[in-house]
């Protein structure tokens, strides 16, 4: 009684002095500098000797400071140091107290028994409290796992040219990873499974100190290198694959990369463990699971009809409606029986109690409930994995086909600003196998300027004839404008007496313009601020360089099909009294394209490559884009035409490299999308784990009575581990019907969006195979997971412990 | 002459109450011959179940030794333990410890199914069995629709599925009324005078007791041969 009250004293005294210690600290201002060495306090003395001496490189600062600027601002310090020493104080007390407290008792002298002397049982005899053969096994066996991942990763990885570098054949990232990874899972699962055989025990505290000892060093010194750079250019530089594998995941977060996989060597140890203890403890490795199987069938009847009808009902109409309507038919079901019985009781009473009995055993048991529960939960959450990544597979797709039908799949560009060969790179391209079609272009910035607005731009200088073959442009063009005309300027008419954004089907023509009752043109969008200049019709029939543009930037600027525009340039011009001065050019309005995607409306500029030549005196063009027919192999075609241009001075790129920041963003997304719902999957797992234990409590007698048959503990195991597989695979299968049943609706039936705000009519769905595929796996993986510690629980019942006699 | 069916030698087991040692057993040694029908009695509490639970391993006595046709059993492995258990001992206890959720045939034909043996062979011995024991129309009902009597029948044929080379009861007729517990103890008689199972049974009942050719008393933990007494508790 008296210990624990001074373990209770001793631990309010050290939070007394932890938060001292805190207060101190904001006192100083130094509170963000110090938290990591706060958290580490949590496990040590070391941390608060460091913690005093930056604390006193604090204090020393505004003194030396105070002493050269001659004020004194040292009162918050003084302060905080005051409450630092008492609170460090306070803390070491706290900690030493508990120390104390937690010595182990003196150990009281037993009366000798009568079996003094005699031969120890041998199970008695093989206690050992550490193995630290097992120790060793963890520990090396997630060390080297991690060490082979990293090596084999480097070995099968294809690098490409660096400079000065090896080019290295080998498999893509995502192959090389996949390979390296399953190597170095199975590493870590041979680990553990020694390890535990070696101690025929689940080791956890080996395996603590396994992982924090052996495990953690090399994640830590890679997210390290993110954090110190002459760690990276020592060091980093020959680890570059391995930071570039994990900058796939996101660019902002590369250490999520890092710990995701030690989280899986970690897991897989873990597995490795548990299989090594289950099997060594029944003495030989027996994977065979026949009365186990039986048992577990009839302990957990989940396969009935009604229970996963149910089930499916609710998943698919949601939690609540169908739970309250099944609870209020139940109860009217049982008031009509026991009306009915009593009525039956007054002519035979014997029948009624039958009767009465048999309503009794029909309720539920409460584990009956907990299961149908847990298959419930289950089934919600991979449901919900399952729509919710479709729907964002189906984002991602619409994306992807919005901005490879606006940009190209592939660029061949040169180091040097100038491709003045370009005609002849362009047939050459022509040439390769697997490329559909090839454009030259001109890029730049510029700003486009109207009389209602001025705005900056991307300028590109296109082949009207051949653009088309690469991109999308000529479809997205909008009626009353025509890609054409870029070559043909003469034919864009004039333009504000037909609307304003042309997109009636009219040709911007004099002839469609809107007439008032007495036939006289009229001018509808005259806007009464602007000086129209007066010789506005003569003006319009200049003939001017045809330009197409965005909508989004036609209506900012104002213009529509005809009108005119300047274009200015800030390089390129002559050199005026304030530098160069930037060149402008009017062009004329001979098209407004509609791509769907905001960034390409609101920034993208076409004209002639020609005129484009012009006006930045650039000879040939910037460089060739590419469409090829294999949209997921554009790489390997990139390669092919660099090889054919035998490289230097020339470079390629795909679209993936170019979108790498937006894809790898979105990829980022679905990856913690799928991590946060795989939460409600781990929160079924935690419920199955009270279900599986409260099956193991209801059935210690029997669990008892099939020991005292010849059952091994590993039999029990396995009879509980099915049992709560069971679980989970029915829930994994109602949540994979439910989910696919969901998509199939959405994207039959549809769910509306706004277009305007969404840039898409309704809610897109792709069902990709191996992302459904992954979340059923990883639900019944983690409800495997979930069972193992009760049914490792089960296992450690003692027959005689069962089976006491009343 | 063969080497001896069983030997237990030197069995000390105590239990802790309250921060408490209770010597049980202390020393205890005796031999069994194969065949044997054997009695054992003692005072309550006496610790003659404890015996019982060690000689079926289900107990773990904290020194001792026990050889079993030659096999040191405490020397065994776990799995081997379990497999000793499975095959060479039936056990029979005062509640019948049957399984709820399987039917009398599946309770009977259980062992065997641990042995993974085939269910349909299984299932047609255990049937056999119920028929031997007298319940036979009963093979397919559950333990909760079945009387005291007729599960204790059920749990000594769950007991000899196996043909085990002993059978341990410990206090079978406890539970039953008189005339019920006699038809058990025929029972018993039969099983090892046709099927030469060695059989021990712990009983308060002093007819049964008495009708037993060996009879062993557990007195201060040691067990010794009991001397005929009138009526003694």
């Amino acid at each position: 009684m008296k210990r624990t009250r001074l373990l209770a004293l001793a631990a309010v005294l050290a939070l007394l002095g932890l938060a001292e210690l805190v207060v101190g600290l904001v006192r100083m201002d130094v509170l963000p500098m110090a938290l990591g060495d706060l958290g580490a306090l949590a496990v040590g003395f070391g941390p608060l000797v460091d913690l005093l001496a930056a604390v006193g490189t604090v204090v020393a600062y505004p003194v030396v400071t105070a002493s050269l600027a001659g004020s004194v601002t040292s009162a918050g310090v003084g302060s905080g140091l005051v409450h630092v020493t008492v609170g460090g104080a306070l803390w070491l007390a706290g900690w030493a107290l508990v120390a104390l407290v937690l010595r182990r008792p003196k150990h009281e002298l037993t009366t000798p028994s009568p079996a003094v002397g005699k031969p120890l049982h041998p199970r008695l005899a093989s206690f050992v409290d550490f193995h630290w053969g097992t120790l060793a096994a963890y520990g090396f066996g997630i060390f080297l796992a991690e060490a082979l991942f990293i090596g084999s990763y480097l070995m099968l990885v294809s690098r490409g040219q660096v400079q000065g570098g090896v080019v290295q054949s080998g498999l893509s990232p995502v192959a090389a990873f996949l390979v390296a990874f399953f190597l170095a899972l199975l590493l870590a699962f041979l680990g553990g499974f020694v390890g535990a055989a070696n101690a025929k025990r689940l080791a956890t505290p080996e395996a603590t100190l396994a992982f924090l000892y052996f495990g953690l060093p090399i994640p830590i010194f890679l997210s390290a290198l993110h954090a110190v750079p002459t760690l990276m250019l020592k060091v980093g530089y020959r680890l570059r694959e391995i930071v570039y594998l994990s900058s796939l995941l996101g660019e902002a977060r590369p250490e999520l990369g890092y710990w995701l996989v030690t989280a899986a060597l970690v897991l897989a140890l873990f597995l490795g463990i548990n299989t090594g203890f289950v099997s060594t403890s029944s003495g030989r490795l027996d994977l065979r699971t026949s009365y186990e199987l039986f048992i577990a069938g009839r302990h957990v009847s989940v396969f009935r009809p009604r229970l996963l009808l149910g089930a499916f009902g609710v998943l698919i109409l949601g939690i609540v409606p169908p739970l309250i309507i099944w609870a209020i038919v139940q109860a009217a079901e049982a008031v009509v029986e026991r009306t009915r019985i009593r009525k039956l009781g007054l002519a035979d009473p014997l029948a009624a109690a039958e009767a009465l009995n048999q309503l009794k055993a029909r309720e539920q048991t409460p584990t009956a409930m907990m299961t149908a529960l847990s298959v419930g939960g289950v089934g919600v959450g991979v449901m919900a994995l399952i729509i919710v990544l479709s729907v964002m597979s189906g984002f991602e797709a619409d994306l992807q086909k919005k901005i490879l039908g606006t940009n190209a799949h592939g660029v061949v560009l040169k180091y040097s600003p100038e491709m003045p060969e370009y005609a002849d790179v362009l047939s050459k391209v022509r040439m390769v196998r697997g490329v559909a079609g090839a454009t030259p272009f001109i890029l730049n910035e510029v700003m486009i300027s109207s009389e209602g607005n001025i705005s900056g731009s991307m300028i590109k200088g296109v082949d009207p004839k051949s653009v088309g073959t690469v991109t999308d442009l000529p479809e997205y063009l909008l009626p009353g404008g025509k890609l054409e005309w870029l070559d043909e300027p003469e034919k864009i008419s004039a333009k504000r007496l037909t609307g304003l954004s042309g997109f009636d089907d009219r040709p911007a023509t004099l002839d469609n313009a809107p007439k008032s009752r007495d036939g006289h043109v009229e001018d509808i969008e005259r806007d009464p601020l602007l000086d129209l200049p007066k010789d506005e019709k003569a003006e319009a029939s200049v003939v001017l360089p045809g330009l197409v543009l965005g909508r989004e930037l036609a209506s900012s600027l104002k213009v529509v099909v005809g009108d005119r525009v300047n274009v200015v340039s800030p390089i390129g011009g002559e050199l005026g009294p304030q530098g160069p001065m930037p060149k402008s050019r009017p062009f004329r309005v001979a098209g407004i394209f509609y791509s769907g995607m905001y960034e390409y409306d609101s920034k993208f500029v076409y004209i002639r490559l020609e005129e484009a030549q012009t006006f930045f005196g650039v000879k040939g063009a910037t460089g060739i884009e590419v469409k090829v027919e294999d949209v997921d192999d554009a790489r390997s075609t990139m390669k092919a035409i660099y090889d054919v241009l035998e490289g230097y001075p020339y470079r390629t790129k795909d679209w993936g490299e170019m979108n790498r920041n937006l894809f790898a963003a979105l990829r980022l997304e679905k990856l913690v999308m799928g991590i946060i719902l795989s939460i409600i999957v781990i929160v079924a797992a935690g419920l199955i784990v009270a279900t599986v234990i409260m099956l193991v409590l209801e059935k210690r007698k029997e669990i008892a009575v099939l020991k005292a048959l010849g059952v091994p503990d590993g039999g029990i195991v396995k009879i509980f581990l099915a049992e709560g597989l069971q679980i989970g695979i029915a829930g994994g299968v109602l949540g994979l019907i439910a989910g696919l049943a969901w998509c199939l609706f959405i994207e039959r039936v549809g769910i509306k969006l706004d277009p305007q705000v969404y840039y898409i009519p309704a809610l897109p769905v792709r069902i990709e195979p191996f992302q459904t595929a992954l979340s059923v796996v990883i639900a019944v993986l983690v409800t495997f997971l979930a069972s193992i510690y009760p049914a490792l629980k089960a296992s450690q019942v003692e027959p005689v412990d069962g089976l006491k006699s009343e | 002459m063969s080497e001896p069916f069983l030997v237990v030698e030197d069995i000390y087991k105590s239990y802790f109450l309250n921060g408490k040692r209770i010597d049980v057993l202390r020393g205890v040694s005796v031999s069994i011959e194969e065949g044997s029908l054997v009695s054992l009695v003692g005072a309550s509490g006496s610790g003659k179940s404890t015996f019982l639970h060690v000689l079926g391993t289900l107990d773990v006595p904290a020194a001792g030794k026990m050889v079993f046709r030659g096999r040191s059993v405490f020397d065994m492995s776990d799995g081997e333990v379990a497999d000793f258990r499975n095959r060479s001992i039936g056990f029979v206890f005062q509640s019948h410890y049957l399984l709820p959720e399987f039917s009398a045939a599946e309770n009977v034909a259980m062992p065997a199914l641990i042995l993974r043996q085939d269910r349909k062979p299984a299932l047609k011995r255990a049937r056999e069995l119920l028929e031997r024991v007298g319940l036979g129309h009963r093979a397919d009902h559950k333990p909760g629709e079945l009387s005291g009597g007729e599960s204790q029948r059920v749990a000594l044929a769950r007991a000899l599925i196996l043909q085990p080379a002993l059978l341990l009861a410990d206090e079978p007729t406890g539970n039953l009324d008189p005339t019920t517990g006699e038809g058990i103890h025929a029972l018993l008689r039969e099983v090892n005078r046709d099927l030469g199972i060695t059989a021990i049974v712990v009983t308060h009942n002093e007819a049964l007791a008495r009708s037993m050719p060996r009879r062993l008393r557990l007195h201060d933990g040691l067990v010794v041969p009991a001397e005929d007494e009138p009526a003694q508790a």
